[in-house]
This record gives structure tokens, C-alpha cells and sequence, in this order.
């Protein structure tokens, strides 16, 4: 068993991200005079935490890009290097 | 889409990508990135953009890809890479439409300007920010099980192995602790913000 504190949350989040809503809600609704705000701020939390996700993953393609793509950058600088040497060879 | 390399890639159920995603994210999107990223970049230096761009609109069609994957509403009728350069193909063409609209102009004076103070307070302040900044406080842990969590929907027993708990029950009273911290810490400026 959770404390009740946690249960509370637990019971609102099956109420906002649940597949079918809580049996129990209209009844909890009825007891707790502070749900409806409780609710409407824990579905702000998850809206945060939603765009935390985009920003982490964005930041991981971000290095994933530059992983892939940021050697061969360089070898490609390289490469272009040493034939601009080569050209310079063949003229002197 | 002119790539015969996409096309000849069997079609991944999106079931079994969810599933790669959420299991290991790191190397299903590397792969994902490094066969369909080429092409997409290519397109696009085709049809007057640049690199950056491309990276721009494909990053974007990541994003929504991972999100429908990962919920259960993506629906896969050929390679996740072909699905991919689709959206980033779709993502490009609304983006050469707004720039024909909007011509890129060069910055004035008018673009300096700092906002008007008078405004800016008038504003409401935006709860999402708010959440952002109050779980960035949090500790580590806590915010990397949250957005494991509920952002990418990665299981608990997942969840409970990476962070060393010891049962699926142990994450599940962690997460709900962590969430109830962050919700202690933003409750008091969202009540005055929202309420009064």
C-alpha cells in the first residue's frame, strides 16, 4: 500500500491516462473539494514533463547527427586537404 | 520517392518498433537516422534547401514518429525509414509553402527592440515553463524516471532494472514520490498564478 498522498495521485492519474475512467471518480469528486484543481495542475505536470521528453529527444538526435555525420565531415575536410596538396605537388 | 533502397526494406510492424524504441532507443533511432537521413538531405539540397534544414524537418519527423510509435497510433504500411522520409518529405513541402508566403526579410530595427515591459508582465506566465524549470531542480533520478516514464512510455520493469530498484512496486512508489515532489514544488506558484 502506498500512503494515501500517493494514492490520491495515483487514483488522478488513471482519471487523466487511463483507458477507461475510474469507477470510483464521480464519487471522489463528490468528497475532495480540492480534486478538480489537483487534477487540472497534475495534468500541467504531465504536460512538463511531455515537453522535458521532446527536449531530451531532440537533443539525443542532435548528438546522433553529429555522431554520423561530424567524422565524415572531417575525413571529407581531409581528404580535400590532401588533394589540394597533391595539386600543389604537381605544379612545384 | 525516388530511392529504391527504403522501398526494398521489409516493413517493420509498428508494434515491433515500439518495441525496439522503447527497449533501445539509442541504436533503433542511429539506424533509423543513418539509412533514411541521407536521402531526406538530399531531397531536400534538391529542392532549395540546405543541410540544415533537412536536419530540421527530419529531427521533427523523429519526434513524431518515436510519439505515435510509442502510443499505439502509428501505422506501418511499408519500412519505418519509407514512413520517415514521408513525413520529412511532407514536413519540407509545408515549409517551402510558408517561406513563399513569408519571404525571409532582412532584420530592421524594429526586430531589436526589446519587448515592452508593460506587456510582457500583462502576459500569463506559461504552466509548461513553469514545470520545466521546477523539474530541472528535481534530482537526476527523479527527472529521468519521470520522462522515461510518461514521455517515453518505457516499461516499468525497464525502468525498475536501469535505476536499481528491486521490484516493479518499488519503481511505481518512486515515481508517484517524484511526481508528488514536483507537484509540491509548482502547486504553490500555480495556485497564486491561477487562482486568485
Amino acid at each position: 500500500m502506498m500512503r494515501p498522498e500517493l494514492e490520491r495521485l495515483h487514483h488522478i492519474e488513471r482519471h487523466l491516462l487511463g483507458a477507461a475512467p475510474a469507477p470510483e471518480w464521480p464519487l471522489l469528486q463528490l468528497l475532495d473539494a480540492d480534486l478538480e484543481a489537483d487534477t487540472e495542475l497534475q495534468r500541467q505536470l504531465y504536460q512538463g514533463v511531455y515537453r522535458a521528453g521532446q527536449q531530451q529527444l531532440r537533443q539525443e538526435l542532435h548528438q546522433i547527427h553529429q555522431r554520423l555525420y561530424r567524422r565524415r565531415g572531417w575525413l571529407q575536410a581531409g581528404t580535400n586537404y590532401l588533394h589540394q596538396l597533391r595539386r600543389l605537388w604537381r605544379r612545384a | 520517392m525516388n530511392s529504391s533502397a527504403t522501398l526494398s526494406a521489409p516493413p517493420a510492424p509498428a508494434a515491433e518498433l515500439a518495441a525496439a524504441l522503447r527497449a533501445n532507443r539509442e541504436q533503433t533511432l542511429t539506424q533509423l537516422y543513418a539509412h533514411t537521413f541521407p536521402m531526406l538531405r538530399r531531397y531536400v539540397q534538391q529542392r532549395g534547401g540546405s543541410a540544415q534544414d533537412a536536419k530540421d524537418v527530419f529531427q521533427d519527423a523523429v519526434v513524431v514518429l518515436y510519439e505515435q510509435a510509442v502510443s499505439g497510433r502509428l501505422t506501418l504500411t511499408a519500412s519505418a525509414s519509407t514512413y520517415l522520409f514521408s513525413v520529412s518529405r511532407n514536413l519540407w513541402k509545408q515549409e517551402l509553402s510558408r517561406r513563399s508566403r513569408q519571404p525571409a526579410t532582412p532584420l530592421s530595427d524594429d526586430h531589436t527592440q526589446l519587448p515592452d515591459t508593460a506587456a510582457t508582465d500583462a502576459a500569463p506566465p506559461d504552466v509548461t515553463d513553469m514545470v520545466l524549470q521546477h523539474l530541472a531542480q528535481l534530482t537526476t533520478k527523479c527527472r529521468r524516471m519521470l520522462v522515461s516514464f510518461y514521455y517515453f512510455q518505457q516499461p516499468l520493469e525497464q525502468i525498475a532494472a536501469e535505476h536499481q530498484y528491486g521490484s516493479i512496486r518499488s519503481a511505481t512508489v518512486q515515481k508517484f514520490k517524484c511526481l508528488e515532489r514536483l507537484r509540491n514544488a509548482v502547486r504553490p506558484v500555480f495556485r497564486n498564478a491561477f487562482t486568485s
